[in-house]
């Protein structure tokens, strides 16, 4: 993510256009390869230099880029870098201890310790210096006396990008960047986008949401608890950090009312207008999800006798305002005489995740809807916590859900 | 039965029988009646008037013991200032000169509620300075909390600041019962006007010198933080509570090199101001020409870059060095802060003379060790960036060098000033270094005209 200072839009007729990379602009890819060289070139180096190098470069690869703008692009691209980057100290020795020492000594002097020697023989710099180096056992006291500062540690580690990498990371901070702004972000879920997903990014960010059906899909209004008490950008790095969730996702537009330089601006998007690369990897439980999703249509489609039932996809969300979440199931099942019932197949689930769970089916049950969870029995946190969600209606399987069970529980 | 519950910086209200007046709203979102948490003084005040049966599981404020261990004998000005926002039923801005004890107001002021509080200040030196004041006055009965500048530890007194507490106080606002914040009159800034409406907190103080705002946000304090409860001048106060002191104002030659630099880079800076026709008479001239000069697309970046280069030398001229030296041979027996703009001169002079520096950067607990043993003479001198903007007190120091200056701060002067003590029957010495026919001078002519008038 950028700060502030590094995000660079522009308004067209009242539409706010984020700054973008072209990766397929050669000169762009020659100076992000440069930078991400110059990163990995300085592992073990210390941080004040590669600092210096970097704002060095400002100057140098800016003018490359954009006459005005370049050197603030540079820095932008090294703050992503600085995001892949590990720190560590550069010593073992603990700098304060030293510090202290130095200080205390000092002070002890008659009077302050002179740069050099002089005729007098008065106390020096040196003198004091040497006699902590000779307590603590370690040479270059004057250099460890700081070297707890941020400048002074040493590039540990660094997961170097593709200058194309960086260059998508880029795109995609400067839409958060403009999204620092935002009050409120709208999302029109086409048909085919994942709505499971999409809820799930809107829970880990601690939104609020209001969803409205659409001929195409859905709306949701996306802002925070006190955004009722009239618009705020307090929630825009929330927003922010919602957006590269959405990117896993498509088809989907959005719009974003931005407060800009004093101004209301728009920013609009639009999933198959862009090229944006997410770089999140998605919920852990997605991928999961998916092969016991296969096997249990396989399953379905093999099974002799379904008691009446047909599965289909699953139809729609179910929202549930008051726990902030919504309920996307990945199948529905409807029998001859017109009755629905949801079911989803958790993969991957915690704790949390199961009470979460046994708590919206309580919800559902209330407001007339049939829902089922199966959850795996492999994959998860305690075996009590599943039995516990099992009284309350949680179906448990090992490696497959079988279709027997899921029978069993529809009875 | 309504039953009362904090969420993430509102008041939600549950179980109404019909439905709740303002400032209560129906949130359909989640299909419940919300308040922002800042109007709970009010709603429960009007539960109550009314008798309406109510459940309060909002607030989890905390009883603490808030006794200061340290002698605080108030002035007679503190006491009535106390005496004042207790009137106003313990909600409300007091507003004193710098250097007048603030800080004692605020620790009376937490004694007298003897609840959970949260502090919140505009910098991570305040910060600091906080953690160590509240550190010594109650230490003993509870563990002091920071957040924010990395700290992450939320006790029943913590201090936070003004940019933590906007993106946090969500979490925690239903911890506190009362909120200090210090130089209030950054609350009405648009961004934190909001950080009252997520904090429960029926009890709240604001301190500051000057409430008043150019963009007019202080009408907003009454309902951010409470009325102005008590105000005095630093003349009401000047000569019986304010320290006196001399200046001696000390010219520092450039070198021959150092000249030549800084005409080059002077000659670039005033072209490009002349180009543009840009006056530099204010501090929003110099913003003025940050912004020109950043957008424009010939010479602008040059122009930036000379004028810092031109600041550099006029700071880092060679002879203040030896000066400093000079004066700290002769005040080593003195208690003597060093004061500079910027945190690498810090450093750099911290190691060429041995003497513990000071800076944003310094840990809260390291930060209060070293003015501990300043105060009691274990060390005899210490280096500070410029961490005095606002109100950050160094107690018993008797001198004061300022090595590089700003007229940007016009009462810059004064507020050092007043952090001085005389030592014995010796005055207090402010010595400030400027750099000869640069534009130093002028900025510490500024600074002594409008000097003039203070208790010296």
């Amino acid at each position: 993510m950028l700060r502030g200072e590094h995000v660079i839009a522009r308004l067209a007729r009242g539409r706010l256009v984020p700054h973008r990379l072209s990766p397929d602009d050669g000169r762009v890819v020659e100076v992000a390869r440069e930078l991400c060289d110059v990163y990995a070139a300085h592992l073990h180096g210390p941080r004040s230099g590669l600092e210096a190098r970097l704002s060095g470069l400002e100057e140098e690869l800016g003018p490359r880029l954009d006459a005005r703008r370049g050197f603030k692009i540079v820095r932008a691209l090294a703050k992503l870098l600085e995001e892949l980057a590990t720190w560590e100290a550069p010593t073992e020795a603990d700098p304060y201890t030293i510090r202290t020492r130095v200080f205390e000594l000092a002070a002890t002097l008659p009077e302050p310790p002179a740069g050099e020697p002089g005729l007098l023989e008065a106390p020096t710099r040196d003198d004091v210096l040497s006699r902590v180096a000779s307590e603590i056992g370690l040479e270059e006291v004057s250099g460890l006396m700081y070297a707890d500062r941020q400048g002074a540690q040493l590039l540990g580690a660094f997961e170097e990008p593709s200058p194309e990498g960086l260059i998508e990371r880029y795109n995609v901070a400067q839409v958060q960047g403009v999204l620092y702004a935002a009050r409120e972000l709208v999302v029109d879920l086409d048909e085919g986008a994942d709505a499971k997903l999409v809820f799930h990014y809107v829970k880990k960010m601690a939104l609020i949401y209001r969803l409205e059906p659409t001929p195409r899909g859905y709306r949701l209004h996306l802002d925070g608890p006190l955004s009722i008490f009239g618009g705020t950008r307090k929630y825009g790095l929330r927003l922010a950090k919602f957006l590269p969730g959405l990117l896993l996702t498509s088809p989907w537009r959005l719009s974003a009312n931005v407060e800009w330089k004093g101004r209301d601006v728009l920013l609009e998007l639009d999933s198959e207008k862009n090229d944006l690369k997410s770089h999140y990897l998605g919920p852990k439980d997605a991928n999961e999800g998916d092969d016991v999703r296969t096997a249990f249509v396989r399953a379905w489609e093999r099974a002799k006798d379904t008691g009446g039932w047909e599965l289909e996809a699953g139809s729609g969300v179910l929202p549930f305002p008051e726990l902030k979440t919504a309920l996307v199931p990945d199948f529905t099942l409807k029998n001859t005489t017109g009755e629905k019932v949801h079911l989803e197949v958790l993969g991957f689930w915690s704790e949390r995740n199961l009470i979460e769970r046994a708590a919206l089916l309580r919800e559902a049950r209330a407001r007339g809807h049939r829902v089922l969870v199966a959850a795996s029995e492999k994959l998860g946190a305690s075996p009590k916590a599943l039995s516990e969600a099992v009284e309350g209606g949680v179906i448990p399987f090992k490696e497959r859900l079988a279709v027997k069970d899921v029978l069993a529980a529809l009875a | 039965m309504i039953e009362l519950h904090y969420e993430s910086g509102t008041l939600v209200a549950t179980g109404a029988s019909s439905g709740l007046p303002e400032p209560f709203v129906w949130d359909g979102r989640t299909r419940q009646w919300r308040a922002p948490a800042g109007a709970y003084r009010e709603v429960v005040l009007s539960l109550r008037e009314s008798e309406t049966p109510h459940e309060d599981h909002a607030a989890s404020f905390e009883k603490a013991h808030l006794e200061s261990r340290v002698a605080m004998e108030p002035r007679p000005y503190q006491r009535e200032a106390l005496a004042a926002w207790g009137r106003e039923g313990l909600r409300g801005v007091v507003v004193l000169p710098t250097g007048a004890g603030k800080t004692a107001v605020a620790v009376s002021a937490m004694e007298r509620v003897g609840r959970s509080t949260l502090v919140v200040v505009p910098t991570l030196a305040l910060l600091k300075q906080w953690y160590s004041v509240l550190s010594d006055a109650f230490g003993g009965s509870v563990t002091v909390g920071l957040l924010g500048g990395g700290y992450h530890e939320i006790t029943p007194v913590t201090v936070t600041t003004y940019d933590s507490a906007y993106i946090h106080a969500e979490r925690y606002g239903d911890r506190f019962a009362l909120v200090v914040y210090d130089e209030v009159h950054h609350l009405p800034a648009p961004k934190n006007a909001i950080i009252p409406k997520m904090l429960l907190a029926p009890y709240a103080l604001g301190l500051t010198a000057t409430p008043e705002r150019p963009d007019g946000g202080h009408d907003l304090l009454p309902e951010l933080a409470g009325p102005v409860v008590y105000r005095r001048s630093p003349e009401d106060l000047a000569g019986t509570y304010l320290a006196p002191f001399e200046l001696v104002r000390m010219p520092i030659e450039l070198t021959a090199q150092e000249r030549f630099d800084y005409a080059q880079a002077e000659a670039v800076y005033r072209d490009f101001l002349e180009k543009h026709r840009l006056p530099m008479r204010s501090p929003e001239d110099w913003q003025r020409f940050i912004m020109v000069a950043s957008t424009s697309h010939s010479g602008g970046r040059e122009a930036l870059l000379a004028a810092r280069r031109r600041r550099e030398i006029r700071e880092g001229a060679m002879r203040k060095g030896a000066t400093l030296e000079t004066l700290l041979r002769q005040h080593w027996e003195d208690r003597c802060i060093v004061f500079t703009k910027s945190v690498e001169e810090v450093y750099a002079l911290s190691r060429r003379f041995l003497i513990p520096g000071l800076t944003y950067e310094t840990p809260a607990r390291e930060r209060k060790e070293i003015l501990d043993r300043f105060r009691i003479g274990r060390y005899r001198a210490i280096i500070a960036s410029d961490v005095l903007n606002e109100g950050v007190d160094v107690p018993d120091a008797n001198v004061a060098i300022i090595l590089a200056g700003s007229a940007s701060q016009r009462e810059y002067i004064q507020r050092l000033g007043r952090i001085l003590r005389p030592k014995e029957d010796k005055q207090a010495v402010l010595y400030e270094l400027v750099t000869a026919a640069t534009g130093e001078e002028a900025a510490s002519r500024r600074r002594r005209e409008s000097f003039r008038g203070a208790p010296a």
